[in-house]
């Protein structure tokens, strides 16, 4: 697995006013609202009837945590799996990855596990990943427990927190993006103080739950 | 459960789902059919909706202007001489070529893009494949739900396909996964949806069918390869792609690798919907009649095209962001030129492609075209219909992945190349890269540095590419930056 390129990290000069910049990627089965997250947490609307994405879409969004300007790239894949050929070269400079699953589709929760795998086959070894269980406004229709999603999480360290979001009813979403830039903020202070190799650093798993500012403990 | 039952149980509740979907389909419009509200979208048809069925956010004025009127007398010539010449079909192929360049009026759409396409004849020699295709289909293909996820998705801000389960609705629905049964091989691939979808609004169900197989399997067209697994004729025209841009356009090419605009990124829908939702509908219209005139080379001109008409204000734009931003979205609102003008310089375009030779790209592999036969009926395995992803990899999936990687990592090495030569005076670059194309990609970079970017303008200019500018680019002051480096 390739070493992060720091360059990918570090803020660039000359640019606009940002302090890091970040590569995040969006992945997950057809249907189950990566496009509507995205644009939920870029624009604050919410779309009803997206078109589908074809390959990969790309947008940025700057918010500010600690005092930093931070910078998200954000890579909205296709979920049909003949583009993952194409999608895939994208993970591999990813700093941080969401997996959305539907809450409302068994399925999508199912293909988690290949999805994961995706990840770790692609990416280097200290990406961080959250799991969002996307469409929490359709109670009535749930066919998937939180509580489910969150033992599953214990089994997979490389997932630092499972989150259900409505881009909907704008649940969660923002906290979700949030969380993932604080984190990945303070993977790179830790890496900075400590000036080791990046590759050593172990991720708490309990940790971010905790520090996290926000809301992430949905039940 | 043992495994054995446990996949018989998934296949089984993938039956049900299949069967479910097919239920609605068929159903269509009939009241018993509920569903979900946000399915079906509040309107105002009078006031916002255009001659192509789209919605708009506002009003449309509700007095033509004369410079509309005048359109519409023109238009109304046009069907007639167009009228006559459906009746004596084929003529000559200049007489034909002016007029499809000027546009097919939209009153004849319907039969001229059925002749381009050799529908009638299709249909013809295909008597009843349809309909036992459709009804294979409803038992047995494994797309469904995708389809389904996608008609639910497709022009829903067009008349035809905005109410759930609508009579487009549900042919967008039939011709989609009967194909996946007809081309088992191609199955279904997003992006089919919008091609079909912009079919059925000028045809009917069964003539959108054979109209969509010939634009998958046809080698004048040959989307089968764009849309089949490794996407073979993706790759082949965006390398051709690159190589056009590399040679015409130095500047841009160098502004678009230094900002990480990889032509996967806008291209990738450009070619595989022909510019549908990337540029207004009525100027996507205009390029698809010329589409299916002139076939496939049309797509790698119109690309070039657009790049050409806007490269001064994506010069000016210092990210990525923005960049995309610009193709994917701005220009689908408001494309800065009038159609004519923008199928002009198209036309110029390829005029100046063939002059170089640039126009053909490398031919096609035997992988871009169906293998199986036709219509051959063969059953999915036991992963694909329980809509599993698979956890190998194909052979062609593999040379993919190493086929992308290795773009973004030459991407990557053109970048630091530029970089190192922005920054020193020295006039020759050194390069780490082996004696192939890339580094004779990378040292026309450098070259258009030496002469301060203006070889470009010249490549093109001097084939008297001169064009209106439009308000939206003069409206843009400062030109000092492009002059920059």
């Amino acid at each position: 697995m390739t070493a992060r390129n720091p360059q990918t990290l570090m803020a660039l000069p000359n640019e606009e006013n940002f302090d890091f910049l970040f590569k995040i990627v969006l992945i997950g089965d057809c249907g189950t609202g990566k496009t509507c997250i995205v644009d939920r947490f870029k624009t604050g609307n919410y779309i009803e009837r997206h078109g589908n994405t074809i390959g990969v879409d790309f947008s940025m969004k700057t918010i500010a945590v600690e005092a930093k300007q931070i910078k998200l790239q954000i890579w909205d894949t296709a979920g049909q799996e003949r583009f993952r050929t194409i999608t895939q070269s994208y993970y591999r400079s990813a700093n941080g990855v969401l997996i959305v699953y539907d809450i409302t589709k068994r399925s999508s929760f199912s293909n988690l596990q290949k999805w994961i795998e995706e990840v770790r086959r692609y990416t280097a070894s200290n990406v961080l990943i959250i799991l969002i269980g996307n469409k929490c406004d359709m109670e009535t229709e749930r066919e998937v427990d939180f509580e489910e999603a969150r033992q599953m999480c214990q089994y997979i360290p490389e997932i630092l927190f499972v989150m259900e979001t409505s881009a909907k009813e704008n649940m969660n979403v923002e906290d979700a993006f949030r969380c993932l830039a604080t984190e990945l903020k303070r993977q790179h202070d830790a890496n900075n103080v400590e000036a080791v190799d990046e590759n050593t650093i172990t991720l708490g798993q309990g940790k971010p739950l905790k520090s996290c500012s926000s809301s992430c403990n949905l039940t | 459960m043992t495994d054995g039952e446990q996949r018989e149980a998934l296949v089984r509740r993938a039956e049900d789902e299949r069967e479910e979907i097919v239920k609605r389909y068929e159903l269509g419009l009939d009241p018993t059919n509920i569903v979900d509200p946000w399915e079906n979208p509040t309107f105002e048809i009078y006031h916002i909706t255009d001659k192509y069925g789209f919605m708009h956010d506002s009003r449309l004025p509700t007095t033509r202007n004369s410079q509309e009127m005048q359109l519409t007398k023109i238009e109304l010539e046009r069907d007639k001489k167009w009228m006559k010449m459906l009746a004596k079909w084929p003529p000559p192929q200049d007489k034909l070529h002016t007029r499809v360049y000027k546009g097919i009026p939209k009153a004849v759409r319907w039969p001229a893009w059925k002749k381009l396409l050799n529908v009638d004849q299709s249909i013809a020699n295909n008597v009843g494949v349809y309909p036992r295709m459709l009804q294979l289909a409803k038992k047995y293909s494994t797309e469904t739900r995708q389809i389904d996820a996608d008609v639910n998705r497709q022009f829903r801000d067009n008349l035809a396909y905005r109410e759930r389960y609508s009579i487009k609705q549900c042919s967008l629905f039939n011709v989609l996964n009967a194909y996946s049964i007809y081309n088992s091989e191609l199955g279904y691939c997003q992006g089919m949806a919008c091609v079909a979808g912009v079919l059925l609004l000028f045809m009917q169900e069964e003539e959108a069918f054979w109209a969509l197989n010939t634009l998958m399997t046809d080698q004048k067209y040959g989307m089968h390869g764009l849309f089949i697994e490794g996407f073979p004729k993706l790759t082949r025209f965006i390398d051709h792609h690159d190589r056009i841009l590399s040679k015409i356009m130095r500047k841009l090419h160098k502004h678009f690798t230094k900002h990480n605009v990889d032509a996967l990124l806008y291209a990738i829908k450009w070619f595989f919907v022909v510019f549908v939702e990337r540029v207004p509908f009525s100027l996507s219209l205009r390029v698809w009649d010329i589409f299916l005139l002139d076939g496939d080379r049309v797509i790698l001109a119109m690309a070039i095209t657009i790049l050409y008409l806007h490269k001064d204000e994506l010069l000016r734009m210092k990210d990525m962001d923005a960049i995309i931003e610009y193709l994917q979205v701005k220009l689908h609102k408001n494309f800065g030129y009038s159609d004519d003008d923008a199928i002009h310089a198209l036309e110029r375009v390829m005029k100046k492609l063939k002059d170089l030779k640039l126009d053909a790209p490398p031919p096609a592999k035997s992988n871009e075209f169906p293998t199986r036969t036709l219509g051959d009926f063969v059953e999915a395995d036991m992963e694909k219909k329980i809509g599993r992803r698979r956890n190998d990899y194909t052979d062609t999936e593999k040379q993919v992945i190493t086929d992308v990687i290795s773009r973004q990592e030459q991407n990557a090495i053109d970048v630091q190349s530029t970089v190192s030569y922005e920054t020193s005076e020295c006039a020759t670059v050194t390069l780490t890269v082996p004696e192939d194309s890339h580094s004779i990609r990378s040292s026309l970079a450098g070259t258009s540095v030496a002469s301060h970017g203006s070889s470009e303008t010249m490549s093109l200019e001097d084939n008297n590419i001169h064009l209106k500018t439009a308000n939206m680019l003069q409206s843009t002051p400062q030109r000092e930056m492009l002059l920059g480096t």
